[in-house]
This record gives C-alpha cells, structure tokens and sequence, in this order.
C-alpha cells in the first residue's frame, strides 16, 4: 500500500495499481519460466518520472522490472524478487524522425506496428528481425540485440544514441544525445558512443538489470523502389551455406535467411497456400529465401548487377541450387511473404510461432554457417534421445553480415495448457542448450535456465560484469533474478 | 632511476632479463617528445617523464603477472603499443614501469568469416595486406599505416573508408583485456570459447569498459587480443608502384577507382554527400581541405609553403571538392551502376569530374600519414568527431573562427573550416580539425587554444572527441550526460582502487591545468581543490 | 601569408655536416615516433611476415636500438645527460648505419636520419667512447697495412690471374677493394673479366689503400679524410676518368662519403664513381657484353645498401633555418631514390635460362645483412642474426641462389648458409654475370 502511495505521488493514482488483477497481468510470460508477483505496477508517462520512480525504489530496496512490449518470449520481466513493474507504454511517442541523416528517435512504448507505419510515411524503414510480434517495442528489441533479416550493411548495429535512468534514479543520455540541451543542439543524437566510457553497451541485451532505457534513436534506412523475391528448395543444408559463403560477401540482396518446412508452413499457413499440416508435408526441408532489390536510383540497374552476378554463379558454380522467382509447388508464396518481410506480425492474429500448438520454446545461439549442419546433427541426436520427433522442430537460420557469422534458431512447440508437455519440453531445452554449448554453439543472449549454465562457463566475464553491476547497481534493484544478478 | 626494486626482479623473471631493462640509456629511447603527435606542447613537457623501466612482455599470460606484480608493489604502469599516439601513451609519473607491447605481435586471419585476430604489437600496414591477400579489407585509421590496431581500434579507428563501417566499435569482436588488477577477462565469443569471431555478450557488453569516444589512453587495463572485423572487397590485386617516396597503390581501373568532383558551392558539397548516401553506393566519400593537395605535390616543407603561400581565403572559400572511392564490390557491372548513379547525383548538383591518379596514395594502405607533420613539424587533430552529417558541416567553421585567434603561433591557414566526410552510409558524418604549428616557438597558445575548443564545443552544443582524459573532465563532465565523470571516475575506482593503471589518466588533463600556470588563467570551471585520486 | 599570421623566427645557422651534432638537433627534436624508420615502406608492406627493414630494432627490440629511439638518446647525448655507458655504445654501435630509416623517414617527411646517426658516432669518438674495440683493431690495421684484415699489404694483388688483362693506363680503374681483394677474390676476377670481355680497358692503383669505410662509418671522421685525400689524389694522378668498383661498401664510401668529408659534391671530385652493374648494364644495352650460356638456376636478388639508398651522390649544403623550420638557400634531399636498383634487374633478367624471383622486401626495402661499415666485426651476433633472418625470405620464394652485389654481403650470408646448412648458394652479381658470358 505503501508503495502505491508513494508512486502515485509521482505519476497520480490513475498510473499506479497494486491489485491482484493487474500485477497478475506481469507475473507470468510466453516462457517456461515460474510466475512471480510484482508488488505494483506503474505506467509513467515522461523520463523524469521514471527517474523519480527508480529512485524511490532505490532507496527503499524494492525491485524494479522494467517493461516495454505487451508479449514477451524469455521470462525477463517476470519479477523474479518482487517490487514493481515499470510499464513503459505510455511512453509511446516517436519523438523525431530525420529524413536527412536517416534516423528516428522514439520512446520504449512505441510498438513495431507504430514505428514501422510511421516511417513508411516518410519512404523509411527500420531494419527488423524475423517477423516481430507488432506489439512488442523496437526499442527492446533493438537493445537486446535481436538478430535482423537484413544482411547487407556493412555497419552491424542500427543503434545510436540512447536515454536511459540509472539505477540511482539519474536521467542520462549516452552518446552524442549527451550534449547538454539535446535535442536543441548541433548534435542529432547519431553516435552512440561515449561520452567517456561506452555507456550504451551496459545496456545492451542486459535485460533492464543495468537501468532503464527511455528513449533510443536507430537507423532508419530507405524503402527500395523494386524488390524481387527469390527462392531455392533446399535439402542439403552445407551446399546451401557454399552458396551462401559465395554470394552474400558480394553484397548481393536484402534479406537472406532459411527456414525449415516447419517454420515457413507456420508463416505461410492460412494465407490460401493451404493449412499448416498440408503446408508443412509438401515444402522442402529448407527453403532459402533471397529478396533483392533496387534502391532510390536506377533501380533496374542495381537488381540487373545482382541478377547477372547470380546468374553466373549458379551456371557455373551451383548448378544444383534452383533459386528462382518462385518456389515450385507454391504458386503466390513470393507475393504473400515479400511484405511479410518488412512488417511486423499482425496483432489481431495469434504469432505464428503460437499458432501449432499454443506455445513455442526458441532456443538460438550464434556459430559459424558452415557449423550448422553439425549443430544440426547435435540436435537430431539430442531430441532423439527424449524420443521427441525431430521432424516437428522449427529452424531458422539467419545469415549475419556478408555471412561472418549466423544465427540458427530450434523452436519447440507445445500445448502451453499441458503441464506434463511444458516440463518436457524445458528439460528437453536445457538438454539440448548444454549440448549445444558444448559443441561449441555460442550463446550471447543468456535467457532464463540458460543464465546459469552461461554464467558459469564465462566465470571471468561473470565476475567482471559483477564487478561493473556493483558501481551502477550496488543495490541490485535492477531486474534481479536475471542474467547473473 | 628505476622502479621498485622487488618489483624489478619479479617482472624479470617473468618476462626474461632480454627483456626488461632500466638502463637509463634504454629508457631515455621512451621519451615521449619532443616530437610526434600532440608532443612539444605543455601537456607533454610537464605531465610526462621516461620510464623507470621497461618490459616487453609476448603473452597475455605474461601481462597479467607484471599487472599483477605492480599491483603488489604499487608500480605505477602505462600500456605502450607503439608510442606513436603521443604523450597519453608514454609514461605520466616517475619511477613508471612502461609495458611495451610489441612483441605480441600473433596474426590469424579467418578468410571465410572476414575476421583477423591480433595482438597489440600488431600494426594495420601488414593487416591491409593480409586482407587483401584474400579479399578483404580494413579501415586503416587515419592515424596511419604505423598505429597498433588494437590501440587504434580502442581509441579512434576511422578514415574515409569508414562510409561503410564508420564506428571502430562495430568491428571489434572477440577481445582479451587485461584488467588494472592483472584479472584476465574475454570478451564476447572468447567468454565461452576459444573462436573470437563474435563480439557481443554474454549478455551486457563489456566491450563498453574497452573505450568511451574516444579512448581512455590506457587506464582501465590492457588489451592484449583482439579479433577485427574485415570487410569484402573485390577479387583484383592493388599493385604497389614507384619508388620511395613516391610510391602508390595502382588501382585495377574497372574494379577500384577515386573520383574527384569539383562542387560549385558548400551546400552543393554537402547535399553531394547526403545523396551519395542514401544511394547507399560508394566506399569512401570526403571533402579534401586545399592544403592536403599542397602536400601531395610538394616534394618538400619549403616548396610546400611555396604552393600554400599563394592561396588565399578567397581560393579556400571556392574550393569544394568531394573525393569519392568507387569499388566493384559485386562486380565490374556493380562498379558501373555506382558510377552512373554517382554522376547523376553530380549532374544534379553541378559538380564537374577533375582529373583523377588511377592509384591511391594514401587512404588504402595509409602510407602518408606522417605528412601531417611535414609542414610545420608538429600537429595534432584538435577534435575529430563522428555524429551525424548535419553536425560535421557545421563544425568545422566554429573551429575556424576560434582559430584565428591564436593564429600564431597555429599555421596560417586561410580560414580552411577543417575536413569532413560522410559515414556509415551517411547515417553518421565525420568532421576533424587540425591544427598545425612549431614546437621550437611559443606554445602557449595551442595549449589555450585546445581548452577553448572544449569549451566552444560546450557553448555550441557540439558532441566533441574532447571527451575523458583529453580534456579536463570535470570541465567535460557536468556538460555531457550530465556528468558522465562521476560514472567514469566510479569505473575507474571499482577497477582499479590503486590507480596503478596509467596514473593519473583519466584525471590527466585537469592535473595538467593545474599545473601549467599559464593555463590558470583559462580555469573557469569548478573541479575539487584536491583530484579525487591518490598521490604519485 | 600575412606578417601577422606568422611569428617572426629568429634564423640559426645549420650545415649538413655531420662534425657537430648541433647541426641535427631540429631534426632529432622533430622525429615524430611513426617508425617509417623501422617498417617496411606501408605500401610495398607484403604482409605480417618480413614486415621490417631495420635490422638493430629487430634484432634488439627495445625502442632505444630503432632510429626513432636514437634521435631521442642523441638529445640526451647532445645536452650531455647521458653518460657513455657501454650500453649506450652498443646502442650506438650496434647498426649497420643501413639508410632504411632516413628513406623511410624521408617518404613524408624532412628529417636527416642517417646524417644524425653518422654525426651521433663522430661525436662518440670526439668524446673518447667510441669506437668499439674491434673497430679500433680494424683501424689499427688499415693504418699498418692498408687493408681491413690486418693481411700483408703485398699480398693484395693475388687475385689477379694470367687470363686477366690489366691495362698499365686507361680511361678506368678498378678499384677492388679489402674484401674481393682478400676475402672474396673471385668477385674480383668476375669483375676483371667482365671488363675484359665488355671491352672496358682498365687500370689498378699500383698501391691500393682500403677506401675507409669503416673508419667514417665508426666516426673516426679525421681518419677518414686522411684516407680519402691520399686516394683521391692518387686517381687523379693516374689519370682515371672512371673509378669502377664491386663492392657496394667501397662505392658509397667513394661516390657519397668522400666528397662529403671534404665538403664538395660528387660531382667535383674529378672523376665518376660506378659499380660494376652500371658499366655492365650499359654493355648489355650497347652490344658490347653477350650473355649467352644458360645458367640453370632459380635466384632472387638482394640490393645491397651501398648501391641502394645509400647512393644518391653529395652536393654539400649550408644556409639558415627559420619560420617552421623551412631552409633557405633551396636543399634537395637525398631520399635514395637513384638506387641502381633498374641497372641490376636489367642485367639479372637477362640471364639466358635462369628463373629470377623477387624477395617481398626489395628496393628500398631491402633488408641490411649487417655485414659492412664495421658492425659484424663488432657485432658478429647481429650480422649472423640478420643473415638468417634475410634467408629466411630467401627461402620464403624458394631461391637456390642468392646474388648481391657486395663482397661484405656474400661473406657474411656465406658464414650464414654454412652454419645452418641452408641449401642456399651465395653468389656475386659478378660471378652470375661471367657465368652466362663466353670467354
């Protein structure tokens, strides 16, 4: 009660609750982890009254649980000590978009749907990931590194300046926002470095254990003029990746990634290309998708280059990869999928990873793309080993970057009603994450029951990040529960 | 002179009597200055000295010990990969121990993942050419062909090349550092492996402790390895032509080739870089102040101000040049299209093609940076900031105002507003300020000059590279963040309570202030009467 | 410019003249740390390995014992807050004074590295430090005998063969040197007989004297100038249009080191200095020599320093240093950029049936066996050192046979391939020569 009053105190009582029905709408998530019970919830409505709340909860050793998407996959914001969420979807405005320098500022409340409209406005579009839901909050997702479609720029991470509140309750902005006066300023906020250390990286995939991040300006990139979908059936997964290794250092396309049967069928299904089940039997193990394009100028010249360099290649050297306009057996895919890829789910409709079976256990870690097939071995041995039916796991592999690097993503699909289901699949997950580690697999994201495992494999990172939580943290209010905190 | 005598011994054993000296003829080769980068000012004359001794360590292993000894015997330390960034890299306090990294000079280069992995001793030039060699390339730092990777990707890291992958950040993967406290921690892939080919995680990026923009020169430990992002190239070899000193890489013409565009206006210029941009083509594209020509043509410093001397404020104003890099990177068809989409732009906005050398001199294998120094014979970059294009075309003319006021004893430069260019494909721009003059003359000046930048950048509003040790941080601090010193001084604290780690960075250039009397009279910011660190 | 742009610089007076290490203060004040000294020239840079050219740096890695330390030490020596120490002599000493730091140096900038050095070892010797004792003996000897060795003075024509024709007068002389004289003697005979065969009358001195090489390069300047008037003055006497050589050591010391001593140019000494590949080159070129035996052999080429970047001729200078250090009246510097390095690549290309590869350090960038102007006498280690780290690239291009164009160098690479078993042969740009011409 005392908390209530105390927090309405900064943001009215309209914004504060502490009823069993509201804190129940946090205590659990779209994860396997165990429900846990905020004792309040408050929306603030500016940076300043976060600021205040943080320092409330500081002083008075409560947790804080910071909160921007409405759906959430890895248990991070279930309270894992108590204390009190910090919803931030009032903080809903995109603040500035800059066509010039190509950015947009936006608060942590925006949603994918909002950022990815608003910005079609203006011939832009943010780099996404796979398919996000539309109402979870570019700004988290940004932040916690989700890996994007897009593999063609040279420069990595879309994020620049950010304003986040330190666990002391302090406003701060990393960055070249840091500029006293920001936004009036000769300084646009483009640089996220500095000043003095690289704040920003605390925050990044930190979980809202290092503070709370307000506002992010990223990249905005221009919507092609043309774009050609293409698509190859794959079925041998190494010629795939030799293929692969050739073109993307090329810089050739847009989006590249591979999905298995499973993962496009749960996209594709329902969209008169027929149902999952049906989907899921006919499509090729793997379907590589490949999206080319033309940019503002000379459009048709930019998709010729490409389309001449890929042809030579497949001629002489990948006879056997048929990348084509379609993929055959399923005609409409390429115009159902093409605007897929630039926006996020529809909300009105369930997530397509929830759409099998109710509930998805994702399990992703990043390697080398000729490492996949081996992992993919891994895997096939792991789940035969619980008897659980390999056919049924979704993958999709996400090329990084001229194809340095990949992301390979399983998911697990399970009845999230069915108790028994749901503990075998979070044994099966952490079964299958140690042997993965142990091949290996390189897991920069340490959600949930992974945390521990990766905590303890990393010991000297471990206690070097303990070292810096205690200088920004010492109270550990932020998140705790999470990571190694 | 030497330092600690227990510390001595302990440090030789581990490293190896070959190589751990403090003979005084040995150390007297570390001296900083008089000469070199930022040397010859009143920062290098009074905040630096020769080592007590000094040690050349091969493995990280062997790093972590010294730190570690020094730790025990409270000897003070300073990192040192190749010296060549000035009086920041060279020891501050007597009876200093300098940690010459040199001899951890391992090279791996994964072909197929575009990364390399190094050691601190490890300069660019071999780099380049290891890349290339497959394919591949870097951004050699502006610094120049001579400057330590790793140092140069912790502390700056950016040249024209940068278009495409402007923060130094975005490229550095898998890192050892080697904490003030001789703590081994790996970075990134290395935490849980032994591959460096990622650079994030697990979780929260330590990699932010690494650097800030920009450097912390040194005192939050060592680095002692690092995997580095390369980027694709294209498939045909830059033949390497001439005779020192003129030497040039000869340019496969249908696959790389610079364009010089002469813009009829500054706005021009500017709208030239912003289009280039969202065209998303190209590999480099930067205006060339006027006397950077000067110095390709002059065979020497007297006929250099020969050529200098007769230009004019009038001949800088109308001089606007944007220097493109095209590179086939798909293709010679891909090399085309940028081309035409190139001369659209230009047709557009008026710039007419000047006639262009099918080689490149300077920005690929960065063979000429040590010509900054051959007009006056001492330089440094005042201020070198990446931040948004809208803000580097508009620095550069503050900078050339406050400029003329000290001019002596800075070279008379006819108003020139500084260099700028664009990066990240025009998501980010880059501006640098330059400034030269003569150590042999009055100083005082540049030392007035370098504070009243900072100033300046905090009255306009600007983001600034004259951020953590470059300049006082207390007058930095409370402007930026707010009070981002307070954090960085806790870092500092948390990780190293000695302050053994390059003392008294990050507090050197507000000790400076201090001590410099000549500089009190520009003191007119608070900062507390003793610096909240421990005496040396 | 306007005047009040500029400070009005008082000018000081400053000679390139290597008797007072004051003259080279601005430029040891100046050097700038960037190591262009130490490292191959960036552009020709081939790669992590072979990535160097300084041979006391590698050899030694402390910064003390690269160019860019020793103008730091030179201050301190100059003000007198260094003592000579034994260490500081080896700093000094252990150099082969090789010119790779004053080209790479001088690729961006102004600065006279190797003048500074040569004026660091005559002040060295002024002091009483230097030189090193082997230097001492070696001087000891080219007074008592007039050769390096210490070897009989009459013993220095033995070389000469009765196939050989040596003119009693004639346009050129051949001056042979200590080391094809005594240790090398079939360069000699290579070098005489391809004069024969190229219809290139010679002479000899009746009384060869050691040029005095390692006598200026240790600092013993006085010596020196001793040494290089009495031969002077005899190539005068016979009449010599040409003074011709095969030793890179002796060419330098003639066509560069001389004239500077007595403070002339190059030009005025009274008769031209060339290497054999100069006169050969042109022989090629003009008809007059014919190479036409096969020699079966893969070899790469390695240019040594004396006929490299330590070979652009002298012009003394002497004026005023001013505003920004600028120099009045107009100096051109020396950047060793007349190296003979397209002569001998003419002629090495021109071997009927050899495979000729180049080393990824060639040119200006070629680095310094350690041999000459005194440092393996003193340093024995570091020659051997730098031997096996210059065959190492040999090896790296897989050459059977390596070819200079230096006595000191084929001696010391010889101790080398000996000691390691390298199967490696070291031959003269002489003996390759002879070998593909018909006597």
């Amino acid at each position: 009660m005392q908390t209530k009053n105390e927090l309405a105190k900064i943001v009215g009582k309209d914004y504060v609750s502490d009823s069993k029905e509201d804190c129940t709408k946090y205590s659990q998530d779209q994860s396997l982890l165990p429900p846990g019970m905020p004792e309040a919830v408050v929306w603030p409505g500016t940076s300043e009254e976060v600021g205040k709340i943080v320092a409330w909860c500081n002083g008075n050793n409560i947790p804080v649980v910071p909160v921007s998407s409405k759906v959430h996959f890895h248990g991070c914001t279930i309270p894992k000590q108590g204390g009190v969420v910090v919803d931030l979807s009032r903080m809903n405005k995109i603040l500035e978009i800059d066509t010039e320098n190509r950015l947009v500022r936006f608060e942590a409340g925006v949603t994918w749907e909002q950022l990815v409209e608003e910005l079609a406005k203006k011939g832009l579009r943010p780099i996404m990931p796979l398919l996000p839901p539309g109402n979870r909050s570019p700004l988290t997702d940004t932040l916690e590194r989700e890996v994007p479609t897009n593999i063609v720029y040279d420069y990595g991470e879309p994020m620049q300046s950010i304003e986040v509140v330190w666990p002391n309750g302090d406003l701060f902005r990393c960055g070249s926002a840091s500029v006293n006066g920001f936004p009036e300023s000769k300084s646009r906020g483009a640089n996220p470095s500095g000043p003095g250390l690289d704040f920003y990286r605390f925050f990044q995939a930190a979980q809202g254990t290092m503070g709370i991040v307000t506002w992010a300006s990223i990249k905005a990139e221009s919507i092609p003029r043309i774009d050609k979908i293409l698509f190859a059936p794959v079925d041998d997964l190494t010629y795939a990746m030799d293929f692969l290794y050739r073109i993307l250092p090329r810089r050739i396309g847009q989006e590249c990634l591979l999905l298995n049967n499973v993962d496009l069928a749960a996209i594709a299904a329902g969209k008169g290309l027929g149902d999952f089940e049906s989907l899921c039997a006919k499509l090729p193990p793997w379907t590589l998708i490949l999206v080319i394009s033309g940019l503002l100028r000379r459009p048709e010249e930019k998709i010729a280059y490409e389309e001449n360099f890929l042809s030579q290649v497949l001629k002489h050297e990948f006879p056997k990869m048929g990348l084509t306009d379609n993929l055959p057996g399923f005609p409409g895919l390429g115009r159902q999928l093409l605007p897929m890829l630039r926006k996020p789910w529809p909300t009105n409709v369930p997530y397509w990873k929830n759409s099998i079976r109710g509930g998805c256990q994702n399990l992703f870690f990043i390697t080398k793309p000729n490492q996949v097939p081996a992992f993919m071995d891994t895997m096939e041995t792991v789940v035969a080993g619980y008897g659980y039916p390999a056919s049924d796991i979704g993958s999709y592999i996400q090329p990084i970057e001229h194809n340095r690097a990949c992301q390979v993503e399983f998911s697990f699909f399970y009845d999230p009603e069915d108790v028994n289901e749901k503990a075998f699949v979070a044994d099966l997950y952490f079964e299958a994450a140690n042997a993965l580690l142990n091949e290996g697999a390189f897991f920069p994201r340490p959600y949930g029951a992974l945390a521990p495992i990766i905590y303890e494999r990393a010991a000297g990172y471990t206690m070097t990040l303990k070292r810096l939580k205690g200088v920004f943290d010492p109270n550990n209010i932020m998140n705790p529960g999470n990571l190694c905190f | 002179m030497s330092i600690q005598k227990q510390a001595y011994k302990a440090i030789e054993i581990v490293a190896g009597s070959k190589y751990t000296s403090d003979d005084p003829a040995v150390c007297e080769g570390y001296r900083s200055g008089p000469g070199g980068y930022e040397s010859g000012l009143g920062y290098e004359k009074v905040m630096t000295t020769i080592p007590g001794a000094v040690v050349m360590p091969r493995t990280t292993e062997e790093v972590s010990k010294i730190v570690k000894i020094c730790n025990r015997y409270k000897v003070a330390y300073v990192p040192y990969s190749t010296g060549f960034y000035g009086p920041r890299s060279h020891c501050h306090v007597e009876n200093e121990l300098l940690i010459d990294l040199k001899r951890m000079n391992d090279f791996e280069i994964d072909e197929k993942h575009f990364f390399i992995t190094v050691g601190s001793g490890v300069i660019y030039s071999p780099i380049q050419q290891e890349a290339l060699n497959k394919g591949a390339y870097v951004v050699i730092g502006g610094g120049g062909a001579q400057a330590s990777a790793i140092a140069n990707l912790i502390g700056d890291g950016w040249s024209p090349l940068s278009h495409r992958i402007g923060l130094p950040h975005r490229r550095i993967l898998g890192t050892e550092l080697v904490l003030p406290d001789g703590d081994i921690v790996k970075m990134g892939s290395l935490a849980e492996g032994s591959d460096p080919f990622w650079g994030d995680g697990p979780g929260p990026d330590l990699r932010g402790l690494l650097r800030g923009f920009t450097g912390l020169r040194g005192c939050l430990g060592i680095v002692t390895k690092m995997a580095i992002k390369t980027l694709p190239f294209q498939p045909e070899p830059l033949v390497p032509t001439g005779i020192a000193p003129n030497t040039a890489l000869a340019l496969p013409p249908k696959r790389v080739k610079w364009v010089n565009f002469q813009m009829p206006n500054k706005a021009a210029q500017v709208k030239a870089m912003f289009e280039i941009g969202k065209a998303e083509i190209a590999a480099a594209v930067t205006k060339v102040p006027l006397f950077w020509r000067a110095i390709a043509k002059a065979e020497c410093k007297e006929e250099f101000w020969e050529i200098w001397g007769k230009e004019t404020e009038e001949t800088i104003k109308n001089f606007f040049i944007v220097r493109v890099l095209l590179v086939g990177f798909t293709s010679e068809e891909q090399m085309q299209y940028d081309e035409n989409v190139l001369n659209d732009i230009m047709a557009e906005l008026g710039g007419i093609p000047r006639p262009t050398k099918p080689s490149d001199e300077s920005w690929i294998k960065n063979a000429d940076s040590a010509g900054m120094w051959l007009m006056c014979g001492s330089y440094v970059s005042v201020d070198y900031i990446i931040e948004s294009l809208t803000q580097a075309t508009q620095h550069g003319e503050s900078y050339a105002d406050l400029k003329r006021k000290y001019t002596p004893p800075l070279m008379p430069d006819n108003g020139d507003p500084g260099w700028f260019q664009s990066f990240e494909l025009g998501h980010q721009g880059y501006s640098e300020f330059l400034v030269y003059w003569d150590q042999d003359e009055d100083t005082n000046g540049v030392d007035h000059f370098y504070l009243e930048t900072a100033k300046m950048n905090i009255r306009e509003r600007f983001y600034t590279s004259l951020l953590g040790p470059h300049q006082p941080l207390y007058l930095t601090g409370p402007k930026y963040g707010p009070n981002y010193h307070e954090w960085l001084l806790k870092v500092k604290d948390a990780f190293d309570p000695l302050w053994v780690c390059h003392p008294p960075v990050p507090l050197s250039h507000d000790d400076f202030v201090n001590r410099a009397e000549w500089m009190h009279p520009l003191k007119d910011w608070e900062s507390p009467e003793k610096l909240p660190m421990p005496k040396w | 410019m306007r005047k009040d742009e500029m400070y009005d610089t008082p000018k000081k007076k400053v000679a390139l003249d290597v008797n007072d290490l004051n003259n080279f203060v601005y430029d040891m004040d100046h050097c700038i740390k960037c190591k262009g000294c130490y490292w191959v020239e960036h552009t020709y840079m081939p790669g992590v390995n072979f990535s160097t050219r300084c041979p006391s740096n590698l050899w030694n890695d402390f910064d003390s014992y690269g160019a860019f330390g020793k103008m730091r030490i030179g201050l301190a020596v100059n003000e007198g807050k260094l003592k000579w120490t034994d260490k500081l002599l080896e700093i000094i000493y252990a150099d082969p004074l090789c010119g790779a730091c004053d080209v790479g140096c001088k690729r961006n900038l102004d600065l006279e590295v190797e003048l500074t050095l040569e004026a660091l070892r005559v002040k060295a010797v002024k002091d009483g430090a230097g030189p090193m004792p082997a230097h001492k003996k070696i001087a000891k000897n080219i007074a008592s005998k007039h050769n390096q060795f210490g070897s009989p003075a009459e013993s220095r024509k033995k070389w000469i063969t009765k196939d050989i024709n040596v003119a009693e007068k004639a346009d050129m002389l051949y001056f042979a040197g200590c080391s094809a004289s005594y240790a090398n003697p079939d360069i000699a005979k290579s070098t005489a007989k391809i004069l024969n065969a190229s219809g290139n009358k010679f002479m000899l001195m009746k009384d060869e004297w050691c040029c005095g090489n390692t006598l200026y390069s240790v600092g013993m300047i006085d010596d020196a100038r001793e040494l290089a008037k009495r031969n002077i003055d005899v190539v005068k006497a016979s009449g010599a249009k040409t003074l011709v050589t095969s030793c890179a050591e002796c060419y330098r010391m003639w066509k560069v080191d001389y004239p500077k001593m007595l403070n002339i140019a190059t030009a005025d000494l009274g008769f031209k200095v060339v290497h054999l590949i100069e006169v050969a080159d042109e022989a090629i070129k003009n008809g007059k020599l014919k190479l036409t035996k096969p020699v079966d052999v893969r070899f790469t080429y390695h240019d040594a320093c004396g006929v490299s970047r330590l070979s652009d001729p002298w012009t003394p200078w002497s004026g005023e240093r001013g505003w920004m250090g600028t120099v009045s009246p107009a100096l051109k510097r020396r950047r060793g950029t007349t190296g003979l390095y397209a002569q001998s690549r003419n002629i090495l290309n021109a071997i009927p049936g050899a495979k000729f590869v180049e080393m990824p350090r060639i040119r200006e960038n070629a680095f310094c066996c350690s041999a000459g102007r005194g440092t393996k006498e003193a340093f024995p280690d570091l020659a051997k050192f730098a031997a096996n780290h210059r065959l190492d690239e040999v090896k790296s291009v897989s050459a059977e046979v390596l070819v200079s164009a230096c006595p000191w160098c084929k001696s010391n690479f010889n101790d080398a391939v000996k000691e390691n078993g390298d199967n490696v042969k070291v031959m003269d740009i002489s003996e390759i020569i002879l070998a593909s011409v018909e006597i």
